[in-house]
């Protein structure tokens, strides 16, 4: 009895001997044993270390990257070696335990260390185990989730194992999954509908290919239950499906009617308020995108540009980490300001001899745009320029197996926030008093004193620099080049015309609406141009029904 | 005063005419104007037909129209379907159906190009196709009363949708790259000289029957109705008059004019894909105009021939400035010429009667509005 008591406490002295151990000393001690079957065992033991670390030293055994050194005294010493080779092709070596120099050895004189299949499938479930309790929840759950779509029963206990210790939901929820996922490969069929059921539950969409591979061997062999199980299984998930790609879809309706109403919103200035059908108002959203482009240089690795053989370095601040990713929070002004005073010049310089023949401010702007484009062209180069994203917007969220990425959630509270600026700026300020005063009516205005040419230039500016701020927008979402203001122009005044003009609410509205029904048509037609002209053909069908669109402000005038 | 600048148009055009349909070809035939030459003008010649039906539709009507590079190009893709019916096996898979459909996987030719081998049917859906769309869009349009910008806005739109169509290659029109590579027309070998001279003669005519055509449209009763919606549509509905039907019977016209002229345009250059339709061509078309001087039937003509003999000039000699050229040229006319190379002569007069009596300022700039 004493002698049992003895034996348990030394094993458990030993035990906790090695659970002290590093586990480079661990594997140390397990690269001189000659029996595979202990090495196994301490192998084995390796699963509660630090799993980085028994990754690393794991891979470099089983790749080939310890040797095995036959020192002076005749013992052998596990080494690794260096990658840099002197004259000779010898490598410095490490003592593979402490660490120490041991001198320089020619590769091919040794021994790398051997693995049988045992240790090997020992190797391989615990390195499965550390990768599962990797610190980082995501890097658990990318583990889990390739383990079960390999379905390897194998690798059964290691999931198991971790479920009972798993903290974070999403990576239970991978785990729930893949375990169902390998179970589905049982032999027992009662296991496998268990699996099935679970699998419904949980409304595993990457799971459906593997259910449906049972439904059809099911069917073949005439198990009933089997079949029906992983039937309703499929059918839970359909429906899982349509919710999301109804969430999906109606998200990035809202995301592309947020687009939208950033771009509009300044033509809605513009043309609804002023009347100025400006053509090259694409132009000023490009304005804004080479703003946010230069900016981003600047905090980088600074730009140089060379237009009409002139030559201009940018000095860069080679900035990196927090202080680069703030480079959008001082490009969002500077677009706003650059394609303000743009609007300013276009304003002062051609558009205020106009304004009595709206269509030939459409004809001068359009020459204006063709201009600008090609300044574009000549300063920056015909090609698309490169702007990254701040790593703040370029991440995303998914809930509930829907996408909502940054970028796109950033566009819409910043769509919010744009259209409350702009409705506070006309309703509670003394400048969008005068802004209303001038539009409504304008000889009245200037008989009560008001300014209307300096009205009429600031109202422009305003369109202009919300149009420069769209731009620094898009740059985080499309590509930014010389024609990138085309892209948006039949879009920006559809938007505009579709929600009547004059009226900020109606913009937003069409806007909206334009979005929703453009990403719902892709999404039935499964085609983005064919919903594109569908939503064009539509908008004409519209004006049919309200020629003068959404929100009519009402006018005695026979013209309007 | 009036008919003598009308009696001094007619002589300059007839004698345009004599040297385009007779002299040109003639002097081509003997060897002393190039084959280059000969193909440069044909281009500017079906641009000139296109310019004056822009003209129509907006110096006479006053429908700033941004769509009608749609027409050009539907009616050139008519005239494409039968020169690439004309090919017969001779293509690149040596298969009696064109090559990109071979491409797309298709053994046999689809329905609706079967009756495209017959030139006959070809030439008349040059007109009707464009006639078609027209009537259906300018309805829609019209009878909303949408005008002024709004008219521009959505015409733009049509010729994107359009666009964004023609460039699918489920459409079986040849997608990006369209229609090319053309081989005989009426059993001629299209690229030689002798055809290339036929179709110029024949594109002289047809500009010439488009002129005089307008000429008199403008003249009659129907013309002076057309010019009055222009000036004031809401007069003129209140005078009891259908301004809708007339607008779209115009609309129509100018479809049709423009549908003929790409026809005439694409054997001889050869080409025709959906850049033709982008709503640029449009506004491309609309410079010609206004830089020429429109409500003139000879502006719309001496501005396509002005800025397509500018533009193979400066593409040549400055390409990167070419756009900006373009671009500056329009706002200054836009601004200082709005009566364009034509109405220079009057405008200088003007300024220099104004000079002698600076009252006459206030009224002379209100007469420059429309």
């Amino acid at each position: 009895m004493i002698k049992l008591i003895f034996a348990v406490l030394l094993s458990w002295l030993l035990g906790a001997s090695i659970y002290a151990a590093t586990p480079r000393e661990i594997i140390a001690k397990a690269l001189l044993i000659e029996d595979s079957e202990e090495q196994a065992k301490l192998v084995t033991s390796l699963g509660d270390s630090d799993p980085q670390e028994v990754i690393a030293l794991l891979t470099l055994w089983k790749e080939g990257g310890i040797f095995l050194n036959v020192d002076a005294a005749g013992a052998k010493v596990p080494v690794t070696l260096d990658e840099e080779k002197d004259g000779e092709g010898k490598q410095l070596a490490h003592r593979f335990d402490t660490g120490a120099a041991v001198g320089k050895l020619l590769a091919s004189d040794l021994n790398a260390a051997e693995t049988d299949s045992a240790l090997r499938l020992a190797m391989k479930s615990v390195l499965d185990m550390a990768q599962l309790s990797s610190p980082d929840a995501k890097k658990r759950q990318e583990a889990v989730e390739t383990m079960g779509s390999e379905q390897d029963p194998e690798r059964l206990p290691a999931l198991l194992a971790r479920q009972t210790r798993e903290t974070d939901s999403r990576v239970k929820r991978a785990i729930r999954e893949a375990i169902a996922l390998i179970q589905l490969k049982d032999e027992n069929d009662a296991v496998k509908i268990a699996a099935c059921n679970e699998l419904g539950a949980i409304r595993s969409i990457p799971s459906q290919d593997a259910l449906k591979a049972i439904v059809a061997e099911a069917t073949a062999e005439s198990k009933t239950n089997l079949a029906n199980a992983a039937q309703l299984a499929l059918n839970e998930i359909a429906k899982h499906v349509t919710f999301v790609n109804t969430a999906g879809t109606a998200f990035r309706g809202l995301s592309l009617g947020s687009i939208l109403l950033v771009v509009a919103i300044g033509l809605a200035i513009t043309f609804g308020l002023m009347g100025v059908i400006n053509m090259a108002h694409g132009e000023m959203i490009a304005i804004g995108a080479y703003t946010t482009y230069v900016v981003q240089c600047v905090f980088g690795p600074g730009l140089e540009l060379s237009p009409f053989g002139i030559h201009i370095a940018l000095p860069g601040m080679n900035a990196t980490g927090t202080l680069y990713n703030c480079y959008f929070v001082l490009a969002l002004p500077l677009s706003f300001l650059t394609a303000a005073l743009a609007g300013i010049a276009l304003e002062r310089g051609i558009i205020r001899f106009l304004y009595r023949r709206p269509l030939e401010s459409l004809l001068a702007t359009w020459g204006v745009s063709l201009v600008l484009q090609q300044l574009f062209r000549l300063t920056f180069g015909a090609n698309n320029v490169q702007v990254s994203s701040p790593s703040w917007l370029s991440g995303n969220w998914t809930v509930n197996d829907v996408l909502f990425g940054w970028n796109r959630v950033f566009v819409i509270v910043f769509a919010v926030a744009i259209v409350f600026g702009v409705t506070m700026l006309l309703k509670k300020t003394p400048l969008g008093l005068l802004i209303r005063a001038v539009m409504q009516n304008r000889q009245m205005a200037a008989c009560m004193g008001v300014r209307t040419e300096r009205v009429n230039m600031l109202t422009f500016a305003l369109g202009s620099g919300l149009a420069g701020l769209a731009g620094a927008f898009i740059s985080q979402i499309g590509n930014v080049g010389p024609s990138l203001g085309q892209l948006y122009i039949v879009d920006c005044f559809m938007t505009v015309v579709v929600g009547g003009v004059g009226n900020l609410i109606g913009t937003v509205i069409s806007a909206l609406g334009i979005g929703m029904l453009d990403q719902s048509l892709q999404q039935i037609l499964g085609n983005p141009v064919l919903g594109k002209i569908l939503v064009l053909l539509g908008i004409i069908l519209f004006l049919q029904w309200k020629p003068a669109g959404l929100f009519v402000t009402k006018s005695r005038s026979l013209e309007n | 005063m009036k008919s003598n600048r009308n009696k001094i148009e007619l002589i300059i055009v007839a004698i345009a005419a004599v040297i385009l349909i007779v002299l040109l070809p003639a002097l081509n035939a003997a060897g002393v104007v190039s084959n280059f030459t000969m193909s440069v003008w044909g281009k500017y010649l079906c641009y000139a037909i296109l310019a004056i039906s822009v003209d129509l539709l907006w110096g006479y009507t006053g429908l700033l129209s941004l769509g009608q590079s749609l027409f050009f190009a539907l009616g050139g893709y008519m005239m494409g379907m039968h020169l690439m019916r004309m090919i017969g096996d001779l293509g690149q898979y040596k298969k009696p159906i064109p090559d990109f459909l071979v491409f797309l996987g298709w053994e046999q030719l689809p329905a609706f190009w079967v009756p495209f081998s017959s030139l006959v049917f070809s030439m008349l859906m040059v007109i009707a196709l464009p006639a078609i769309v027209a009537t259906g869009f300018g309805y829609l349009a019209f009878r909303s009363r949408i005008k002024g910008v709004y008219f521009s806005i959505l015409t733009q739109a049509l010729t994107y949708g359009a666009a964004l169509m023609f460039f699918r290659n489920d459409m079986l029109l040849g997608g990006n790259n369209g229609f090319t590579d053309f081989k005989f027309l009426l059993g001629a070998d299209v690229r030689a000289a002798g055809t290339q001279r036929g179709l110029f003669i024949a594109t002289a005519i047809v500009l010439i029957a488009v002129y005089g055509f307008c000429r008199w449209l403008t003249t009659t009763k129907f013309g002076l109705v057309q010019r009055a919606v222009r000036d004031s549509e809401t007069r003129v509905l209140f005078s009891g008059y259908a301004a809708a039907n007339y607008k779209l019977f115009v609309f129509v016209i100018c479809a049709i004019i423009a549908g003929v002229a790409g026809a005439l345009y694409v054997p001889q250059v050869g080409i025709i894909n959906p850049s033709e339709m982008q709503t640029d061509k449009s506004l491309e078309i609309i410079v010609w105009v206004a830089v020429g001087g429109r409500g003139t039937l000879l502006g719309p003509v001496v501005g396509a021939v002005v800025i397509n003999a500018l533009k193979s000039w400066a593409t040549r000699a400055y390409p990167d400035l070419w756009l900006l050229m373009l671009g500056g040229l329009f706002i200054l006319v836009v601004l200082f010429m709005p009566k364009g190379i034509v109405g220079l002569p009057a405008q200088i007069r003007g300024l220099l009667k104004r000079k002698q009596t600076p009252s006459a300022l206030a009224t002379d700039t209100a007469a420059a509005t429309p």
